[in-house]
Parts: structure tokens; C-alpha cells; sequence
């Protein structure tokens, strides 16, 4: 957050950045667009860093089923894991994600779901499986532990 | 869930498995199988980067009589490990709302000695003296685990010499600096046989014998002769050995390590959901300059505007009824095509 928030505050910086959406699929060389995408990141940040800091955008070009996201101060921790159970989702065509240049702290996913679904739907269910197995995972050890410690004692007593 | 994001191919899927092999005061090894690597590897990045723990950030040295220079002796300071339970309760320094540091954010530790005999002197982590109020009454002391209860060597000192500061322990993860790291290592190894060939190991004649067996050899089985390539094959039981270096013990660097995968992945469900909801959420400020070329992509703001139904329009650019239908990138219709 305090990243953010220093970012946004900042709206030189922000304006100076010559290459907003530089991993645009669906970019083309036009100026109107590198405009309206150097806006939409000043605008959105300066606007959530007040109070939460934005970590996740829509970049242009994204349409329902076909949508790229830019995650901000995230890196492969996230980025795999969640490709991965995004690609588990049967809704979902295609996802993957990419860290478009390692001295930017961002991460860019990419979802294709199928007909009828959506893509940020698909993103967020992605996120819930996660926490669902991160919880399972945490129990589990838990219990292992608990297994653990109980068969040491018995062992020695 | 109408899917398992657990389920193998080949699974009789349970979800994921784990099992300890190891567990005391300093490390705990264990097993997580049933599961992908991806996760199994976001737990080990997260635990060795992003675990919060407490270190000495910032040094005021009043007299330094010593050999070693004031920036030599800082260094040392802060790589000093220092009891971190507790450590929700106390704010990062960047967040907090006083000026530099203040009880809330950051925990004061003194030291001051001289030497006055004729022997030298040692000076260790035992003499930093927290002072002032604390969160509770272990965080920021420094850990001591050796027999002799000195704690890590910090200086020497002769006689006659002194040595005199103040130092601000911070709250912070090791991905800012590796002295915030809770654990001295995370070990972490799959398939011990490297039947997959993730691993082109080295040889001059034969790499069996040259590379010695990793310790979990034994739990997995070895290669047939002649036993074809597994294209399919995937990684399923990742070995961890999780090891403290004092601030936290060796479950709670895994308890916490889940937790902050929790945490991250709960902030962007909050902030997916959030600007879902409220109708247009940010757009209101940001309109002067966003729609200047015209680009509709910005003006709903919203993340998931056509998730409300009937609601295309907004994501087109002028031609409103086909957003993205028929020409979405065509020439002109977008400005952002």
C-alpha cells in the first residue's frame, strides 16, 4: 500500500512514464491509446491510493471472455499458483501470466474463458481456490504436527 | 466448488497430503504432496521473503571507542535476530502515524559498555537493552539460544574502549532486506531421483556414484533399468525443511507463510469485489482528464461491467451495440483500438 500511495501522490512520475501498457496484446501502435492508458493508470492509482491502494487493473483491449489483468507488488508467488488453479477451472480456455520486465513490480495475467462466463469471474474464483487450499493445506499441517508431536511423546514415554 | 483444483490425473485425490518427518525448536521437515508445484512453490517464496518479523533498522551511536566503524557495528546490529511474537500487533513504520518511530511501530533497543578491566571484552546481543513501552514483553528481544546465554557475538571491546548507541528494531519482510527473514533456510527438493530431468547433473564417469543420494531417496521409488522417459510425469511430493533463525518458531514461519498468501489473495478478492459493486466505484474523480480521445473503456471504471447485464455498451467505444462483438479492434471505432 505505502508504495502506492507514494506512486499515486507522485503524478509526475506517473506522467513520465513513457510506456504505460508496453504488454498490451491487443496494442497497436496508435497514440490515442498509449494516451488513454497512461491516463487510466494515473487516474485510477491517484484516485485508490487515498485509501486502498488499486493492486489489480484491467488493461485495455479486454473484452468479458478475454481480459488481461496488471497486478501490481506481485510476482510468480502469486502469479503461477494462481495460473495454475485458473487453468483448472473448466470455464477457462487460457490463462497464463508473465512478468513483463523484472524491474517493474508487475505481473500481468491473461484469461480466455469460454462462452457465456467471464473472465474476472474466472480471476476471482481463481483467488477463493487458493485461500480453499491454502486453508487445507494449513490444517493439514496442523494436524501433522499434532500427529507428530503426540507419536514422539509416546515413543519416549 | 464445482471443480477440484486438487484432482490428478491419477489421483485418488484426498486434496493435499502432508507429512513430518522433523519437528523441533529450530526446524520442521515435512512432505506436501497431492499438490502442484506452483503452490508448493509460492509457500516456500512467501516463507523465505514475506513473512513480517522484526530488525534493527536504524542505529544512533553516541560513542563508539571500538575498532570496528559505526557503520560496520550498525550492520551487525541488524542482522541480529530478534523475537518477532507478537509481531501483528505492531504497525509497519511507513504506515504508522507518527513522525519517525514511535511505540507503535517500532521497538528501542539500547546498548552501552566499557570495558574496564584488562581482559577483552564482549560485547553480544544479551547487553541490547530493550527500553520503553512494547507491544509485549518479548517482541524485539534479541533471541538467545547458545548454552552460555551470551547470544551472537557483537563487538569486542579493549580496555579502555566503549561502545554506546541506540537502535530502532522496525517491522519488515526479507523481500525489503534478508535480515527481516524468519528462517536461516528453507530447504525445498522434489523428485530425488530426478526422474523427471528437471536436473542435468554434472558427471566425469558415472553420476550415480559421484552425486550422493538426496535423504529422500529412500521415500520415493528408484528407477527401473531401462525404464522409458515419463513425458507426463509431473512433480507431486515436495520435501521442505523449514529451518528458524530464532524469531519465530519453525510452524509458526509455515502458519504464517499461508497467511500471507491468504492475506494477499483476500486484499485482491476485497478490491475485485469491491469495484464490482457500487455502480461506476472511481469514476467520479478521475473523469477530466479520462475521457479526453474519447476511450468508453475508462468511463465505467467499473471491473466487471458487462458481470451486470445488459450493460455492453459500456465497454465499446461510439458504436455502443457492439462493443466487442463484431469490431472491437477494428479501425477507428475504439479509441483505444
Amino acid at each position: 500500500m505505502g508504495k502506492v500511495t507514494k506512486f499515486g501522490d507522485d503524478g509526475e512520475e506517473v506522467t513520465m512514464k513513457e510506456t504505460p501498457t508496453s504488454h498490451q496484446p491487443e496494442a497497436q501502435d496508435d497514440v490515442s491509446m498509449a494516451d488513454a492508458g497512461e491516463e487510466g493508470e494515473e487516474g485510477e492509482e491517484e484516485y485508490e491510493g487515498e485509501e486502498e491502494g488499486t493492486k489489480v487493473r484491467l488493461l485495455p483491449g479486454s473484452t468479458p471472455t478475454a481480459a488481461s489483468f496488471e497486478f501490481l507488488e506481485e510476482n510468480h508467488t502469486l502469479g503461477n499458483a494462481l495460473r495454475y488453479v485458473i487453468m483448472k477451472n473448466p470455464d477457462v480456455e487460457f490463462c497464463a501470466y508473465a512478468i513483463p520486465h523484472p524491474s517493474e513490480a508487475k505481473m500481468n495475467v491473461r484469461i480466455q474463458t469460454y462462452e457465456g462466463t467471464n473472465a474476472v469471474d474466472a480471476l476471482r474464483k481463481g483467488l477463493r481456490d487458493i485461500q480453499d487450499l491454502c486453508d487445507v493445506v494449513s490444517d493439514k499441517f496442523l494436524e501433522a504436527r499434532k500427529d507428530f508431536t503426540e507419536k514422539k511423546a509416546a515413543a519416549s514415554a | 466448488m464445482d471443480y477440484d483444483p486438487m484432482v490428478m490425473d491419477d489421483a485418488e485425490s484426498l486434496g493435499p497430503v502432508v507429512k513430518i518427518s522433523q519437528a523441533d525448536n529450530t526446524r520442521v521437515k515435512f512432505e506436501l504432496s497431492n499438490t502442484e508445484i506452483c503452490f508448493a512453490n509460492s509457500l516456500r517464496r512467501v516463507m523465505l521473503a514475506e513473512i513480517p518479523t522484526i530488525a534493527i533498522d536504524l542505529v544512533e551511536i553516541e560513542a563508539n571507542s571500538s575498532v570496528l566503524a559505526d557503520e560496520f557495528i550498525a550492520h551487525r546490529l541488524g542482522l541480529i535476530p530478534l523475537n518477532a511474537e507478537g509481531i501483528d500487533a505492531l504497525l509497519y513504520s511507513r504506515e504508522c502515524d507518527c513522525d519517525e518511530y514511535c511505540e507503535h511501530c517500532s521497538v528501542t533497543l539500547n546498548l552501552h559498555a566499557k570495558c574496564t578491566g584488562d581482559d577483552i571484552m564482549q560485547v553480544c546481543a544479551r547487553d541490547l537493552v530493550p527500553v520503553g513501552d512494547r507491544v509485549n514483553q518479548v517482541l524485539g528481544s534479541p533471541i538467545i539460544n547458545d548454552p552460555e546465554g551470551q547470544g551472537p557475538l557483537i563487538l569486542k571491546l579493549r580496555h579502555g574502549q566503549e561502545i554506546k548507541l541506540q537502535c530502532i528494531a522496525k517491522k519488515g519482510i526479507a523481500k525489503e532486506h534478508s535480515k527481516w527473514a524468519p528462517s536461516a533456510a528453507i530447504g525445498f527438493e522434489y523428485d530425488p531421483h530426478n526422474k523427471l530431468h528437471h536436473l542435468d547433473l554434472w558427471y566425469e564417469q558415472d553420476p550415480k556414484k559421484e552425486w550422493p543420494p538426496s535423504e529422500y531417496a529412500d521415500w520415493e521409488e528408484p528407477p527401473q533399468e531401462g525404464e522409458p522417459f515419463d513425458y507426463d510425469a509431473v512433480p507431486q511430493r515436495f520435501y521442505f525443511n523449514v529451518e528458524t533463525a530464532g524469531p519465530i518458531p519453525p510452524d509458526a514461519i509455515v502458519h504464517e507463510g499461508i497467511k500471507v498468501i491468504q492475506q494477499k489473495l483476500a486484499g485482491l478478492i476485497h478490491e475485485l469485489t469491491e469495484s464490482d459493486g457500487g455502480e461506476n466505484g472511481y469514476n467520479g474523480p478521475r473523469s477530466p482528464g479520462y475521457n479526453e480521445g474519447g476511450d468508453n473503456w475508462n468511463d465505467q471504471g467499473s471491473f466487471t461491467p458487462y458481470g451486470n447485464g445488459g450493460n455492453q455498451s459500456s465497454w465499446g467505444g461510439q458504436g455502443g451495440a457492439t462493443p466487442y462483438g463484431a469490431t472491437p479492434y477494428g479501425g477507428g471505432q475504439n479509441s483505444w483500438s
